[in-house]
C-alpha cells in the first residue's frame, strides 16, 4: 500500500481571496491534517512561479496527491491538471477546492467565518483526494469531414473556410438552392452592396469546390453518435428532376400550368410548380414541387416532360436516404423573419398597404415580383409617403420576444436610402424607440443618410393604425415623445421592420443534437463571452443567426470561427475525452434499463452479453452528470471522482468540524 | 351551475328596464336560462371609487359578495363591465392564499369565509376553484349560443343600424379578461346580427366612453369630451342606435348627448335589444327614463309590423 | 419669482412670463418608487419611454396629461410634480395592453391615487359615493321616479327597502370600518375635507349620476 502524500496549496489570488480569507492560516491548518506533507499559501498559484513550486514539491517531497484551494475549476482546473501531469503525476490525482466563488466572493462581510469555511472545504478536499484513483484520458479517432447544416451565408462561409483548411464538408440545405436569407435581400448595409452580387460568387465557389459536397433539397433525418464519429442520415427529397441531365434551361417552367405563391418572394409573387427559387441558384437545377404539381394531383399534364430537351424530368422518383459519417457538425440554420399577427394591431394582412420589411426587400429587388419598382399593393401606384415602424416583434415582453433583433435599425436606414434613390419625391418617416447603429461604419451611415436625404425620424411607438376606406391610405397615431405631442399622420405605404426569430427547423435539429436554447429561443453557446461558437455538446458548433440575430459581417466572422473550431479536432485527427464518466459494474447490473431512460445524453445502452442484458456507458457521450448513478436501483453505476465513497468521505470531513 | 344574477347598483336604481329585459330574455319562454335572485349582494364595490382609494377594502367588500355566491352555490352573471371587472379581479386575486387569509380575517367578523366554490373530488382533501364570474355577453355567446338566440327572435330588428360599443373592462386587461381578442372583438356584433339588425363599423369603435375611472364624477366635461368623439364617429357612420354591454356606458351616452347640440342617438343595453327582438313590448323596457328618446328606432319596428 | 416682460422676439411673440423652470435636486424623492410599488403599481423602472401608452390613452389626447411623462416622473421620484395630475385616468387599461415592457401604467395611476388620498387629496365624489354605500349598500342613491317605475314593471323594491337587507348594510359598514376606510376618506367628518386639485368640485356636487 503506497502511503498517501498530499500537497496542499492555498491561493491568495492577489486580494481576491486573500482580502477575505486568511489563506496563510488555511495553509497552516492544512499542514495539520493527516497525510499532508506540504502545505503552502501563495499569491497566484496559476502563475508560472506558482506552478513551478508545485512541480518542485512533487519531486522533492514525493507527493502523490495534490489539492489546490483557489478559484472555480471552470477557470483553472485544466491548467492545474497540466501542471500536475508535467510534474509526473496522473492529472486525475488532483482535487480543486473553490475558495473564491464559493467563499471570498460570497462571504466578504464576515472574514472569520469565511476563513473557517475555507478550512472546512480544504479538509473536505483533502479527504476526497485520498480516495482518488489515477484515470486515463481516452482518445478517439476523428472522421475527417464536417457536416454543415444550413446553406445560407453562415453555412457557405463555414464550408469555404473549412475547404481552405483542406477539410472536407457536407453542406446540407433544405431548399432547392443555397443562398438563404441573404439571397432574398436587395442591398446590404452599410455599404449598400447588392446582396446577391456579393453572395453569388461565394455560392459558385461552393458549387465548384472539390472539398464541399453540396446536398440541396435535403433534410437532416437523424444524427447519432459522438464527437469524431457522428452518423448522419440525410433525406434527399425527390426533385423529380435528374441532376445530371438537367441543364437549367427553364423550358419546363415555361410550360408548367401551375402557379403558386413563391416562398422566395415572400408570397408577393408567384412561381411555377417546376421552378428554381431564383435565377442565381446553386445548383442551377430545376425542382418539381410535388405538393402542387398537377401530375401528382390528377395524373395528367406532364407538359414539362415533353418540353425538356434532355429528358431530365423523372416523376417517378422518391426520397432517398443517405448515410454519412462526420467528425464535427456546424449548425447554421439561420432565422425566419417575424410574422406579425394577422388582422391585428398593425393591420398586417388586413390593410392592403401594410407589408413587412422582408416583403419590401423582395419588392424593391430588380428580380422580384415588381421588377424593383416600389408600388402600393392596393393599386400599383408609387407611394408618396412611406412610414417604417421599428421594433415589430422585438423588444416586446408582451409577445415573449424581449430581445433586440440587432439589424432592423440598420436595414431600415438602407431601405430608406433605396427609396430615396428610386423615388426622390417620396417622403420617408421612421417610427422608432431607439436607434442602434453599433457596428463599424454604422453611425457614419446614419449620419450620411440624414445629411443627404430628408428622412424623418419620429420617436414614438405607434399606438393606432387605421385605414381610409376610400384611398386605402393608412393613418398612424403615435406620441412623438420628443415633441411631447400626440400626432396623427397619413401614409400611403407602411413597412413593418420585423425582427428575427429562429428558423422553423431549428428546434428539430437542436433536439437531435441535445442543444440548449437561450431564453430568447436561439441556440445557446457554451459561454456567451469566451466560447461563442461552441456548444455544450462536444463536436457541435453553432454560428450565424441560429445563435442570435446578427448582421452579415458578424455572421461571416462567426462562421469562420466555427469552421476553425470544427477543424481543430479534424486536423489533429483525434479527440481527447475527459475520463470523468460513469461506469457500470456488470456484476451488479440487472439490465433494467432505467439508466437508459433517464440519461439526457443517450450515453447508456443495453447490450446483450453472455449472462443477459447489461448496461454499458458510451464514454464519449457521457457528461458525468450522475443522473444514472442516482437512478440505478442496484447501485451498479459509479461516477469517476464522484463515487459514493468519495462523496461520503467529503461529507464526513465536513461534519467533523466542532459544533459552533 | 346555476347563475346568480348580480345586478349591481346602476341598473336597479337608474335603468330598471335592463333588469326587466334580462329577466324576460332569460325566462323559460325564451332562452330558458334560470336565474337565481340573491338579496344579500351589495355594491360590487364600484372600482372607480374603492379600487382607486384602498385596494384592501375593495378586495374585502368584493370577497363578501363572492362568499354570498359561494354559499348559494351559484356562478355570477353580471350585466355591467364594472361589476365584471371588480368581481372577476377579486376572484383572481383571492387565488393567492396569503390574500385569502388576510381577507378572511376581516370577514370572520361578519361570519363569512371565502374558500371559492367546491370542486367535486374523490380525495379526502377538499378542492376549491375561484367563484366563477361571467359577463352577460359571454353567457349569451358561449353558453346559450348564437344559434339559439337567433331561433328565439320573433321580431327581427330589420332596419336597425346599430353601433356596438364594447366598453373598456369587457375587453381589458386581456391577460385576465379573456372573453375576446381586445383588438378585434365580435361577439356583441354577432348577437346584434342574430337579432336581425345591421351592425355599423365606425372609427372610434374601441374608444372609451369616458365614464370610467371616476372621471365622470370628478371632471365631467372631460368624460363628455370623450363621448363627443364617439358620437361624432357614430353619427358619421350613419348609425341610428347605440348598444352597450355596460350600464355605466349606457348612462354616459344617455346623458352626455344633452351637452351636444344636434346629436340624439338613442342608446340601449344589449338585454334591451334582445328583449325587443324576442317580442317584448317596449313599454316594459324602461325607456321613459332615458334622456335621449328611444322612440325614433321603436318607430322602425312599428312601421314594419303594421305594414 | 415671476414677472412679466414685454419683449418683441423674432417670431413676434409679445409677452413672456418669467419663472423658475429648473427642477432642483431636492425634488427627487427616492422613496417614491417604493411607495408606488407598495400600492401595486408594479416596478416602473424598466420603462424606456417609447410613448405607446400616451398614444393609446384617451385622456392624453384631450389634456396636457401624458401617461409617459407621469411614468418618467415616477421613475425619477418627482412626487410633487406627479401629484398634480393623477386623477384623470379612465382605467381603460389600453396602456397595459400595448406596453412592450409589460408595465401596467393604469395600476401606477391607481397607486398614485392611493398615495394622494393618504396625503389628504380626497375629491368630494369619493365621500358622496362612500356615504351611499354606507347608507344603502349601493353606490347610487335611490330616486323616487325609478322606484315608481320599478313598481309598474313589477320588479320589486330596491335592496335597501327589503327587510332583511339591514344585515348586508351592517356587514358592509363593518368591513369599511374594520379596514379603516371610513377614517381614510374622512367620511364620518362633519364637513367633507377639501380636495386639492381639480376645478370640478361644483359639478361633482351636482350628483354622482345625472
Amino acid at each position: 500500500m503506497v502511503k498517501i502524500r498530499i500537497g496542499v496549496y492555498v491561493c491568495h489570488c492577489g486580494s481576491n481571496i486573500g482580502g477575505v480569507v486568511d489563506s496563510k492560516a488555511v495553509a497552516e491548518y492544512a499542514q495539520t491534517l493527516k497525510d499532508v506533507v506540504v502545505a503552502r499559501d501563495n499569491k497566484y498559484t496559476c502563475s508560472d512561479r506558482g506552478q513551478e513550486e508545485i512541480k518542485q514539491d512533487v519531486k522533492e517531497h514525493k507527493l502523490n496527491r495534490v489539492v489546490i484551494a483557489s478559484c472555480s475549476p471552470n477557470l483553472h482546473e485544466r491548467t492545474f491538471r497540466r501542471t500536475v501531469a508535467d510534474a509526473g503525476l496522473n492529472p486525475y490525482l488532483f482535487q480543486m477546492v473553490n475558495i473564491r466563488e464559493q467563499v471570498s466572493w460570497v462571504h466578504a462581510g464576515d472574514k472569520d467565518a469565511a476563513t473557517e469555511k475555507a478550512k472546512d472545504l480544504v479538509r473536505m478536499g483533502v479527504s476526497k483526494v485520498r480516495l482518488l484513483e489515477p484515470l486515463l484520458e481516452r482518445r478517439v479517432t476523428v472522421e475527417k469531414s464536417v457536416l454543415v447544416i444550413g446553406g445560407g451565408i453562415a453555412g457557405i462561409e463555414a464550408a469555404l473556410q473549412l475547404s481552405s483548411l483542406g477539410v472536407k464538408s457536407h453542406l446540407v440545405e433544405r431548399t432547392p438552392s443555397i443562398g438563404g436569407r441573404m439571397a432574398q435581400l436587395d442591398k446590404t448595409f452599410p455599404t449598400t452592396d447588392c446582396s446577391i452580387c456579393i453572395l453569388a460568387p461565394k455560392m459558385v465557389e461552393v458549387g465548384a469546390s472539390p472539398n464541399i459536397t453540396l446536398h440541396t433539397y435535403t433534410d437532416v433525418e437523424a444524427i447519432e453518435g459522438y464527437v469524431g464519429n457522428f452518423n448522419v442520415t440525410l433525406r434527399k427529397k425527390a426533385r423529380h428532376v435528374n441532376m445530371d441531365r438537367c441543364i437549367g434551361c427553364g423550358s419546363c417552367a415555361e410550360v408548367c400550368p401551375v402557379k403558386v405563391p413563391s416562398e422566395f418572394d415572400m408570397g408577393m409573387g408567384n412561381r411555377k410548380a417546376a421552378y428554381v427559387p431564383f435565377p442565381q441558384a446553386v445548383p442551377l437545377k430545376y425542382t418539381i414541387d410535388e405538393a402542387n404539381c398537377l401530375y401528382f394531383k390528377t395524373g395528367k399534364c406532364q407538359l414539362c416532360v415533353k418540353a425538356c430537351p434532355t429528358d431530365a424530368i423523372e416523376h417517378d422518383t422518391i426520397d432517398v436516404l443517405e448515410d454519412l459519417r462526420v467528425g464535427a457538425i456546424i449548425v447554421a440554420t439561420g432565422f425566419d423573419p417575424y410574422t406579425p399577427k394577422v388582422r391585428d394591431y398593425f393591420g398586417y394582412r388586413e390593410f392592403a398597404n401594410v407589408m413587412t420589411a422582408m416583403e419590401f426587400e423582395r419588392m424593391v429587388n430588380a428580380s422580384g415580383p415588381t421588377k424593383g419598382h416600389i408600388v402600393r399593393p392596393s393599386d400599383g401606384k408609387t407611394p408618396r409617403r412611406i412610414a417604417f415602424i421599428q421594433c415589430v416583434g422585438s423588444r416586446n415582453k408582451k409577445i415573449g420576444n424581449q430581445y433586440c433583433s440587432n439589424v432592423c435599425c440598420m436595414y431600415t436606414m438602407k431601405n430608406a436610402q433605396i427609396i430615396k434613390e428610386h423615388e426622390p419625391d417620396t417622403d420617408v418617416s421612421v417610427y422608432y424607440i431607439d436607434i442602434r447603429a453599433h457596428g463599424k461604419g454604422f453611425e457614419e451611415y446614419y449620419h450620411r443618410l440624414r445629411e443627404r436625404y430628408q428622412i424623418e425620424y419620429i420617436r414614438g411607438r405607434p399606438a393606432k393604425i387605421w385605414q381610409d376606406p376610400q384611398t386605402l391610405n393608412l393613418k398612424v397615431r403615435a406620441e412623438e415623445t420628443l415633441l411631447n405631442q400626440i400626432t396623427d399622420r397619413e401614409f400611403d405605404l407602411i413597412v413593418l421592420s420585423v425582427g428575427l426569430v429562429p428558423a422553423a427547423g431549428t428546434d428539430r435539429i437542436a433536439g437531435m443534437l441535445n442543444l440548449s436554447k437561450s431564453n430568447d429561443g436561439f441556440l445557446q453557446e457554451a459561454h456567451p463571452k469566451l466560447r461563442p461558437v461552441e456548444t455544450t455538446t462536444e463536436g457541435v458548433y453553432i454560428c450565424g443567426c441560429a445563435q442570435a440575430p446578427k448582421d452579415i459581417p458578424s455572421t461571416v466572422a462567426q462562421a469562420r470561427a466555427a469552421a476553425a473550431a470544427a477543424a481543430a479536432p479534424i486536423l489533429r485527427g483525434e479527440f481527447v475525452i475527459e475520463p470523468l464518466v460513469a461506469r457500470v459494474d456488470e456484476e451488479a447490473c440487472v439490465g433494467c434499463g432505467l439508466c437508459v431512460e433517464v440519461c439526457p445524453y443517450k450515453a447508456p445502452r443495453l447490450v446483450k452479453g453472455p449472462v443477459g442484458q447489461k448496461a454499458e456507458i458510451v464514454e464519449v457521450l457521457c457528461r458525468g452528470c450522475g443522473v444514472c448513478v442516482s437512478a440505478c436501483p442496484h447501485h451498479a453505476i459509479k461516477a469517476e471522482q464522484f463515487s459514493d465513497e468519495q462523496l461520503e468521505s467529503e461529507m464526513m470531513a465536513a461534519l467533523k468540524a466542532e459544533v459552533r | 351551475m346555476a347563475y346568480g344574477l348580480f345586478l349591481g347598483c346602476l341598473i336597479p336604481n337608474r335603468y330598471p328596464g335592463v333588469e326587466w329585459s334580462t329577466r324576460y330574455i332569460m325566462n323559460k319562454d325564451h332562452l330558458n336560462v334560470p336565474l337565481v335572485d340573491i338579496e344579500e349582494f351589495s355594491c360590487c364595490p364600484v372600482p372607480g371609487i374603492f379600487y382607486s382609494v384602498d385596494k384592501e377594502t375593495w378586495l374585502t367588500l368584493a370577497a363578501r359578495n363572492l362568499v354570498v355566491a359561494q354559499d348559494e352555490e351559484v356562478q355570477l352573471l353580471t350585466l355591467c363591465n364594472g361589476c365584471y371587472m371588480s368581481l372577476h379581479k377579486a376572484a383572481e386575486t383571492l387565488q393567492d392564499s396569503k390574500k385569502r387569509s388576510e381577507v378572511n380575517k376581516v370577514l370572520r367578523g361578519v361570519g363569512k369565509r371565502y374558500t371559492g366554490e367546491e370542486v367535486p373530488g374523490d380525495g379526502r382533501v377538499k378542492q376549491y376553484r375561484p367563484v366563477q364570474v361571467k359577463h352577460l355577453v359571454e353567457v349569451l355567446a358561449n353558453d346559450v349560443g348564437i344559434d339559439r338566440i337567433e331561433k328565439s327572435v320573433t321580431t327581427p330588428l330589420t332596419g336597425f343600424r346599430v353601433a356596438v360599443h364594447y366598453g373598456c373592462h369587457y375587453l381589458r386587461p386581456s391577460t385576465t379578461h379573456t372573453i375576446e381578442n381586445p383588438n378585434r372583438p365580435h361577439l356583441v356584433d354577432d348577437i346584434v346580427r342574430a337579432c336581425g339588425a345591421t351592425t355599423v363599423e365606425y372609427d372610434e369603435k374601441l374608444a372609451c366612453c369616458g365614464a370610467g375611472g371616476g372621471v365622470r364624477s370628478h371632471v365631467k366635461e372631460l368624460a363628455d369630451a370623450l363621448t363627443a368623439d364617439k358620437m361624432k364617429s357614430i353619427q358619421a357612420a350613419g348609425a341610428d342606435v347605440i348598444v352597450t354591454v355596460c350600464p355605466f356606458c349606457l348612462l354616459q351616452f344617455d346623458t352626455a348627448q344633452l351637452t351636444l347640440p344636434g346629436i340624439n342617438t338613442p342608446v340601449v343595453h344589449i338585454s334591451n335589444m334582445l328583449a325587443l327582438a324576442m317580442g317584448a313590448d317596449p313599454l316594459f323596457l324602461g325607456f321613459d327614463l332615458h334622456n335621449v328618446s328611444v322612440n325614433p328606432i321603436l318607430r322602425k319596428l312599428r312601421r314594419r309590423t303594421t305594414a | 419669482m415671476s414677472g412679466e416682460t414685454e419683449e418683441t422676439f423674432i417670431g413676434g411673440q409679445k409677452t413672456l412670463v418669467v419663472e423658475e423652470k429648473v427642477v432642483l435636486d431636492k425634488e427627487y424623492d427616492p422613496e417614491f418608487v417604493a411607495e408606488i410599488v407598495k400600492y401595486g403599481g408594479r416596478d416602473v423602472k424598466t420603462c424606456h419611454q417609447c410613448g405607446n401608452c400616451t398614444g393609446v390613452c384617451p385622456y392624453s389626447l384631450k389634456t396636457l396629461y401624458k401617461t409617459r411623462n407621469i411614468i418618467k416622473m415616477c421613475q425619477l421620484g418627482l412626487k410633487s410634480l406627479v401629484l398634480q395630475t393623477p386623477w384623470l385616468c379612465a382605467t381603460c387599461y389600453r396602456c397595459y395592453e400595448h406596453c412592450p415592457e409589460d408595465i401596467n401604467a393604469a395600476e401606477v395611476m391607481i397607486a398614485l391615487r392611493h398615495i394622494a388620498v393618504r396625503d389628504g387629496f380626497i375629491p368630494d365624489f369619493i365621500q358622496r359615493v362612500t356615504r351611499n354605500v354606507r347608507q344603502y349598500g349601493q353606490s347610487v342613491a335611490p330616486a323616487r321616479e325609478v322606484e315608481i317605475l320599478r313598481t309598474q314593471l313589477e320588479l320589486g323594491p330596491l335592496s335597501y327597502a327589503k327587510p332583511r337587507y339591514g344585515k348586508t348594510i351592517n356587514e358592509v359598514q363593518y368591513i369599511m370600518r374594520a379596514m379603516g376606510y371610513d377614517k381614510l376618506v374622512h367620511v364620518l367628518d362633519e364637513k367633507p375635507k377639501e380636495k386639492a386639485a381639480g376645478a370640478a368640485a361644483d359639478q361633482a356636487a351636482e350628483g354622482e349620476v345625472r
